[in-house]
């Protein structure tokens, strides 16, 4: 758990962060959201002391970070920043041992842990692993990027525009991975980012930042329904949140569940129960349909979700 | 926000200065300020900062060092303008220390009796000449003031020195032994050094416009001229005096138009060879890097190859030939005067002359104009290179 | 490991002729006929050798290491302000000639070999420190920045990122400094330091061209064996730290 407990930061007479309460509970996804200059990246440099704050108490787990010995401290939270700053004189495999070798484990160890990141990011180790940063796509390198951060297995992970410099594809397909990731790890994540459809993605909760204060701090949910000020509303788009809602929304939660799981008849298409209303709603106008079937992922067809309904309570 | 931010670094304090000029008043009242010589060569009695100038001297001095560490310290809004005046002015206003001290100290009725310069005094123009360069960088001063600073404070020194006052300073009684040969010196030193650029800037534009034509030319051309830059200037010089010397007698007339062993012309060939390099490189760079998008637009608008050249290609190198030839003239500034070693004259016949002798004023008469030169022949370049840039250099 | 003949031959090639100069002497004989004397020896060529490279040694030593000194501490947070001007001097110290300095050097310490030093260290650090900035400053600072961020200490985050990063950039810096302190080294024997100057020295001062030549060529066949051991060092560096095939 992180705590930032009235937490100021000056920069000469320029008040870059203004007095912010925050609170991030072990395992969410916080996402810290706002145009450039409002401070975001400036809350997040606080939490790992690259940047000391001039006011206030960060909490990490309950102790104060500024008792702590700021490498100890760093050590423990992963870091991955824009543009990966991965080291250009190292290879894939020795930029992702890097901290494990700060902590001195074992090589053995380390071999294994570095082996077993790069699997779980999608990177192939007998191709990759003794590559140098230049010879990968930023896509890659950006995914070596989030393999070094959690390599010691940090319980935090602080990300300050991980994909911002990335085409959209790219970057779609590390959301998903993110998301993916996540699911297994559980970390601690504080992920800074200008782009509210990412944080709306990714995050379990949002903190809405402009001029160094916190506008807002909510689920992804209430922020599109319940925008505390316009410059909320503006943000998050006035007019097409109906649609952004949907997006949040898996299908799960509008089908007609039947009565058990049934075995699909073969050849039919459907969604799954995770997908997104948005995408049910797509599907059908596509095809011309007013009901789509839903199955879980053990295939089993277990509802079926109507376009009359997503229109009554979609968003 | 940016507003606020200038202000606050302009009211922070700087650490450079204090350094500095404590620095300065450490040296300046610990080492010898000048030295008086019964005659030219018995080295001489040294005296101190306070020795040498009297309180009143030592008290300028002293007020002028604390005055700028107190000026870059306290909280100002002004900072730079003020230092600026005090420094420019202390450094322009130098030479009168000198003449303090050869008023209090030079023997009456002894004509042979002379006034040197300490290591002190050269202690602190190197220390203030640094205040300086920090001052002007922190106001981000344009090259204009930059030059008229420079010019008013050698005009200020040549004023001094060539006053009566600092008749006594064994660095004026040196030239004033011989000042036509210190024209000629410097005749032949500029000579030497531009003929040298001038010859090494045609072969080497010939030679750059040789390996763009033919690509395969380049390894080779390029590893020949590095080669011969590689080689120490005294091993040069004197690898040329046997097969000059060769020359020089199997063609008598060669002889009689100076071509010798000895001489001008070995020191030619040496400083055209050493030359080359960064002519050449710096020439073919600038050929060659003219973006290719430039080109395909001027080509597509219909400009032909000759057009393309004198108007496109051209105006973008020259830059930096510009700058070539103002890494290759410094070099070359500094070889003349190794050149005087094989009897070449110039400046550095002084350096030697005066080392051979003993006579350290003497090795000051040559070494200080070579240095003045080549900082003479930087800014030159530097602004010439900064006006042909074709966008205005911002910041 | 190719890479390392060249200077190897020249080192051997350098050597044998400084030990066996006397055996040349019928041909010194035929280019200057007219002396009775035509091998220098006030002093043996293997004296002089070993005593100028000594000179270049001790001062591309110290010069290193109070130029990455300088400019480590000119990058760092608290040296920052230093930054400006430190780089001016190298920029500006540059444009002073070598013989200028050296000549300036005798006044203030007098003659022989304690004045060259001084001279070659403070002209030799210009090149090294100014290659130190360059290399540091063109460093990502993303680079730095995830290095501090991923829990290094800034001790840590210099010696295994920005020195190794910067290091090819100071190496250049080194052998153009090495280059030049030669040079300077040899003409140093006019302020007295014992160097292969010397025999040029002695032979422009007699009018004797065979004792010239010997300088002449040792001095050129020492310079030729540094720089192609830098060349060798540069390519070795390369090789190590650099991917094949990429940019």
């Amino acid at each position: 758990m992180i705590e930032l407990k009235n937490v100021t930061r000056r920069f000469g007479d320029t008040v870059a962060v203004d007095n912010i309460n925050l609170t991030i509970e072990t395992g969410e996804v916080c996402v810290l959201v706002g145009s450039s200059g409002c401070g975001k990246s400036t809350t997040l440099r606080m939490i790992n002391r690259l940047l000391p704050h001039s006011a206030g108490n960060i909490l990490v787990d309950g102790e104060d970070i500024a008792a702590m010995n700021p490498e100890q401290l760093r050590l423990n939270m992963g870091y991955v920043i824009q543009g990966t700053g991965l080291f250009p004189h190292w290879t894939v495999a020795r930029n992702i041992a890097m901290v494990p070798q700060l902590l001195k484990w074992p090589r053995d160890r380390i071999d294994a842990r570095v082996n077993e990141l790069m699997t779980l990011l999608d990177l192939d180790p007998t191709v990759h692993a003794n590559k140098y940063p230049q010879q990968l796509s930023g896509g890659q390198a950006q995914r070596v990027g989030v393999a070094r951060a959690l390599a010691a297995d940090p319980n935090i992970l602080l990300m300050d525009e991980p994909f911002g410099a990335l085409d959209a594809i790219t970057r779609e397909n590390l959301q998903m991975e993110m998301l993916r990731i996540q699911k297994q790890v559980r970390k601690t994540t504080v992920f800074v980012t200008h782009d509210i459809d990412e944080a709306l993605k990714l995050a379990t909760r949002i903190a809405v930042m402009d001029r160094g204060r916190i506008i807002q701090h909510d689920t992804p949910e209430n922020i599109l329904r319940h925008p505390a000020s316009e410059f909320v509303e503006n943000l998050v788009g006035k007019q097409d949140r109906g649609l952004k809602l949907m997006s949040l929304r898996p299908v799960r939660e509008l089908m007609n569940p039947h009565r058990g799981p049934k075995r699909a008849d073969p050849g039919v298409e459907g969604l799954r129960e995770e997908d997104s209303i948005r995408l049910a709603l797509s599907v059908m106008l596509w095809r011309g349909l007013q009901e789509v079937s839903v199955f879980n992922a053990h295939g089993e067809e277990t509802g079926v979700i109507t376009r009359e309904r997503i229109i009554r309570e979609g968003a | 926000m940016p507003v606020s931010r200038t202000l606050q670094r302009r009211i922070a304090p700087n650490r450079v200065i204090p350094v500095l000029a404590g620095l300065a008043l450490l040296v300046v009242w610990s080492l010898d300020f000048g030295t008086i010589q019964p005659n030219r060569i018995v080295p001489g009695t040294g005296h101190g900062l306070l020795s040498a100038t009297g309180w009143f001297g030592a008290g300028a001095v002293t007020l002028v060092l604390a005055a700028s560490m107190l000026l870059s310290v306290l909280p100002l809004g002004v900072r730079y303008v003020p230092l600026l005046g005090l420094v420019g002015l202390s450094l322009a206003m130098l030479p009168l220390l000198l003449e303090v001290f050869a008023a209090r100290h030079l023997p009456e009725g002894a004509p042979y009796a002379r006034s040197a310069i300490g290591a002190g005094f050269w202690c602190l123009l190197f220390l203030l000449s640094l205040v300086l360069i920090e001052i002007l960088g922190r106001l981000r001063s344009g090259r204009g003031l930059q030059i008229l600073l420079l010019v008013s404070i050698g005009g200020s020194w040549l004023l001094l020195l060539r006053g009566d006052g600092l008749e006594s300073l064994s660095l004026v009684r040196e030239f004033n032994a011989r000042p036509d040969q210190f024209e000629q010196a410097l005749w032949t030193h500029l000579a030497l050094a531009f003929g040298a650029v001038a010859i090494s800037a045609c072969v080497a534009f010939i030679l750059a416009l040789k390996m763009i034509r033919s690509p395969g030319w380049q390894r080779p051309i390029l590893g020949a001229v590095s080669f011969l830059q590689t080689i120490p200037s005294l091993a040069l010089f004197g690898l040329l005096i046997a097969p000059l010397s060769a020359l020089a007698a199997a063609f008598p007339f060669l002889e009689t138009l100076g071509i010798r062993g000895i001489g001008w012309a070995p020191a030619m060939l040496a400083l055209v060879a050493y030359s080359l390099l960064p002519m050449l490189r710096n020439t073919f760079v600038a050929l060659t890097e003219v973006p290719d998008n430039l080109v395909d637009a001027g080509r597509g608008m219909g400009m032909n190859e000759r057009q393309l050249f004198f108007q496109l290609k051209l105006p973008l190198a020259l830059p930096v030939i510009i700058e070539g030839v103002r890494i290759t003239t410094i070099q070359a500034i500094g070889l003349t005067a190794v050149a005087a070693l094989i009897g070449a004259g110039g400046f550095g016949a002084f350096i030697f002359q005066g080392l051979g002798q003993a006579a350290m004023d003497l090795v000051l008469l040559g070494a200080l104009p070579t240095i003045a030169l080549a900082l003479m022949a930087d800014a030159v370049f530097t602004m010439l290179a900064a006006s042909l840039r074709p966008t205005p250099a911002t910041a | 490991m190719r890479v390392w003949l060249p200077p190897l031959v020249l080192a051997a090639l350098l050597c044998g002729l400084s030990a066996g100069m006397p055996a040349l002497e019928p041909f010194f004989q035929w280019v200057q006929p007219d002396k009775q004397r035509v091998i220098y020896e006030r002093d043996s060529f293997l004296f002089l050798l070993q005593n100028h490279l000594l000179l270049v040694v001790i001062s591309a030593a110290v010069g290193t290491i109070a130029a990455v000194a300088g400019g480590v501490f000119a990058t760092r947070p608290s040296g920052r302000d230093f930054l400006p001007l430190v780089s001016q001097v190298a920029s500006i110290g540059q444009t002073f000639p070598p013989v200028a300095v050296l000549a300036l050097a005798v006044p203030v310490l007098g003659f022989g070999e304690a004045p060259i030093l001084v001279a070659l260290i403070l002209y030799g650090l210009l090149p090294i420190l100014r290659n130190t900035l360059a290399g540091l400053e063109s460093i990502n600072p993303a680079v730095r920045e995830a290095g501090l961020g991923m829990g290094m200490s800034p001790f840590q985050v210099l010696l295994r990122v920005e020195l190794p990063l910067a290091g090819r950039v100071i190496l250049a810096g080194i052998r153009t400094s090495v280059t030049i302190n030669i040079a300077t080294a040899a003409i140093g024997s006019t302020i007295g330091a014992r160097t292969l100057g010397d025999p040029v020295i002695a032979g422009l001062v007699n009018g004797n061209t065979a004792y010239v030549l010997q300088g002449a060529i040792l001095i050129g066949l020492l310079a030729l064996t540094i720089d192609s051991l830098f060349e060798a060092l540069e390519r070795t560096w390369d090789h190590r730290f650099s991917p094949q095939g990429a940019a």
